[in-house]
């Protein structure tokens, strides 16, 4: 990375930053004006005219995104290309669409409020159209629709009995289940007893059944009519709006799109000025560019401006060293594996990019977990499937690769371990294990696992003990020596006990381990102690991989004995199919989170500093 | 009679460990599950956090299978 300060004439500002925004390669750095000799320099006052062109873009942006909200995206668009100039034309000819979006999505609103009411009531209108359809001849008389709990079905005796005594038998009940814990009542009375039959009402506390806003004016057979004539007509009004909004946003999706776009740009270009420093007649603006796009910006601005804008390389001082912003820069196959680093922090400028580092052994030790012919081949397919339908969208893109390349060493353990699906293809005759039998080895396994922790964890202090010396950091990379060889010696002594090695080696192999522990200590202090004990449960924690690989090849032995127990073959297939489903499911969850952690917590913990900052490039969107 | 225990010890073994390792994974996921919501760039260390614990339970197994082998 380099530190670059560019200089020009005030009158070729605005178009260095036109012209730093298409070259798109600097890392742009807030004021050089302040302290340290540079007291000439000042910041940049912000034009009262660039002020106001700030803010009519900034509620243009807000405007587009709120109408692009507004609409569904067509299933292809393009975002069209809009340069600066055209943005106000533009806006000016999407007033009328917007216009024309806002009536429709007020009226899609209106609609679909509508269409909930009346689905909400479709149970009341159910249960009491016939009844009302048959009263609705009757004049001079009342009808109220009532609901009351199925449990307080005593309540509609009682009910019966009162309003007899008050109408003097001119009355008639209508008793209805509308659902299994509802009961509906519908009651007409001479109109002449209203006051009477509301006032029981509410002293039995029965709610009488409250129509939504738009119907409350009607009477109760009206409203119910409407609503059923309504219920008809919404679905076919729903639509005929959908299909408007789908024809505007067919025609002006991309338009939108790219006009937002070149919105935001305008916007990043007047807020670039806010980083820029002053003297009397010149701007500075200061940056950083990787050293691989240095000559080009160069070449661009010799060409734009010739001598008139400079672009100076100052030097990175040792206390800017974690100002340095960090791009990360990985071959095509590798950069799906940087999905895992955005998880973390960034990784410090100077110290060791982990990718290559995942990009080999997460999809090993995915693969030494799901170690199955068959699911490896499924997960491939679906991974691949998956590649291309996410191909615009980045992350699910990377990670569908990762899984892509995951399941071939999954294809290849599974061929070495003779597992199809589980012992299906030792059942059919067709598989064998070449190396080992998962489930008979055991001990193997888990001394096979314990060394890939032993080799892996080791890599792992090797890597930081190497970066902090190429670094000039001798003292930490004198630690991380001896972290080595403390963990290194007190292995081999513990080979020597258990026999693995000669006894002759164990005097020297424990002066070997005292004599680091100690340098240890004395150089990173009581730290120093607790990274060799968590070293060792680092190592030991490489046995999930046995651990994991062996419950999910169980689980599939259990499919396979299940499905076999059926008569029927079908059956058995269908149960055994079902079984394999989930356990794969599992398959990609469990080992994904397995194989990361160990990245993250064994390995990276050996080397990997983060706490930088990510290199972000002043570029159009 | 000693095969019974045995058995015993070897579920104890990794039966507590693997309590021990969920207890702390439920303290730990709903204080990260918080953590995520206020700020979701924290995923990567809400992971590895989570995951610390279930060393725990490795260990219980090891020791599970070294009593009954």
């Amino acid at each position: 990375m380099r530190k670059v300060q560019i200089i020009g004439p005030k009158n070729y500002l605005d178009e260095c930053v036109r012209a730093l925004h298409a070259a798109a390669v600097v890392h742009i750095e807030t004021g050089a004006a302040g302290p340290q000799g540079r007291e000439f320099l000042t910041r940049l006052p912000m034009e009262k005219e660039k002020l106001g062109e700030r803010a009519f873009l900034d509620k243009a942006a807000e405007r587009l995104r709120n109408l692009i909200s507004l609409l569904n995206p067509p299933e292809t668009y393009r975002p069209v290309r809009v340069g600066n100039e055209e943005i106000r034309k533009l806006l000016d000819d999407i007033a009328p669409v917007e216009e024309k979006v806002r009536v429709l999505h007020a009226r899609l609103d209106e609609l679909l409020d509508e269409s909930s009411t009346v689905n909400r009531y479709e149970r009341l209108l159910k249960g009491f159209a016939p009844i009302v359809s048959r009263l609705g001849g009757l004049k001079n008389f009342d009808i109220v629709g009532l609901t009351i709990e199925k449990t307080r079905e005593d309540v509609t005796r009682l009910l019966d009995a009162e309003v007899a005594n008050i109408t003097e038998g001119a009355y008639q009940i209508y008793v209805r289940e509308l659902d299994e814990s509802t009961i509906g009542i519908v009651l007409t009375y001479p109109r002449e007893f209203e006051s009477k039959v509301r006032y029981l009402l509410t002293g039995k506390a029965i709610s009488e059944v409250k129509l939504p806003d738009e119907y409350a004016e009607l009477p109760l057979i009206s409203a119910l009519k409407r609503m059923g004539r309504r219920k008809a007509e919404l679905p076919a009004l729903i639509r005929e709006v959908e299909r408007e909004s789908g024809d505007i946003s067919w025609r002006w999706y991309g338009t939108l799109q790219g006009l937002s776009r070149a919105v935001d740009d305008a916007i990043d270009e007047i807020g670039v000025l806010s980083y820029a420093s002053q003297s009397r007649f010149a701007f500075v603006i200061e940056g950083w560019v990787p050293v691989s796009g240095f000559e080009g910006l160069k070449e661009r601005f010799a060409a734009l401006f010739g001598e008139k804008v400079l672009i100076r390389v100052l030097d990175i001082e040792e206390r800017e060293m974690d100002l340095v912003p960090v791009c990360i820069k990985n071959p095509g196959i590798l950069r799906p594996f940087e999905v895992f680093l955005g998880a973390l922090p960034a990784p410090r400028y100077g110290s060791v990019d982990p990718t290559i580092y995942v990009a080999v052994f997460f999809p090993a030790f995915w693969g030494l977990i799901v170690a199955d012919i068959g699911y490896g081949l499924v997960i491939l397919l679906v991974s691949l499937y998956l590649k291309r339908r996410f191909r615009d969208k980045a992350t699910l893109r990377d990670l569908a690769s990762v899984l892509v390349i995951s399941s071939l060493p999954a294809i290849a353990f599974g061929f070495l371990f003779g597992e199809f699906f589980g012992d299906l293809g030792e059942r059919l005759g067709i598989l064998h294990p070449v190396i080992l039998d998962r489930i008979k080895a055991l001990k193997t396994l888990m001394v096979l696992t314990v060394g890939i922790g032993i080799g892996h964890v080791l890599l792992g202090i090797v890597i930081g003990a190497v970066n902090r010396m190429m670094r000039g950091h001798a003292r930490e990379a004198a630690g991380k020596a001896f972290y080595f060889i403390s963990v290194v010696s007190f292995l081999a002594v513990m080979g020597i006990v258990f026999g693995y090695l000669p006894k002759g080696l164990f005097t020297p192999g424990l002066a070997v381990l005292a004599a680091s522990f100690i340098a240890l200590t004395v150089i990173e202090g009581v730290l120093g102690p607790l990274e060799f004990i968590k070293a060792l449960g680092n190592i030991i924690s490489y046995m999930r991989l046995m651990a994991v690989g062996t419950a999910s090849v169980v689980m599939a032995l259990v499919a396979n004995r299940i499905g076999s127990l059926s008569d029927n073959l079908v059956v058995g297939v269908i149960v055994a199919g079902l079984l394999h489903a989930l356990n794969l499911l599992l398959s990609v969850l469990s080992p994904s989170i397995q194989s990361m952690r160990l990245q993250y917590v064994e390995f990276f913990s050996k080397f990997y500093e983060g706490g930088g900052r990510k290199y972000s490039p002043f570029r159009k969107r | 009679m000693e095969k019974g225990l045995i058995a015993i010890a070897a579920a104890l073994a990794i039966g507590i460990p693997a309590l021990a390792t969920a207890w702390a994974q439920s303290k730990i996921g709903a204080a990260g599950g918080g953590a995520l919501a206020e700020r979701p760039e924290l995923s990567g260390t809400v992971i590895i956090l989570v995951a610390i614990p279930e060393t725990m339970v490795l260990l219980g197994f090891v020791v599970a299978y070294l009593i009954i082998s």
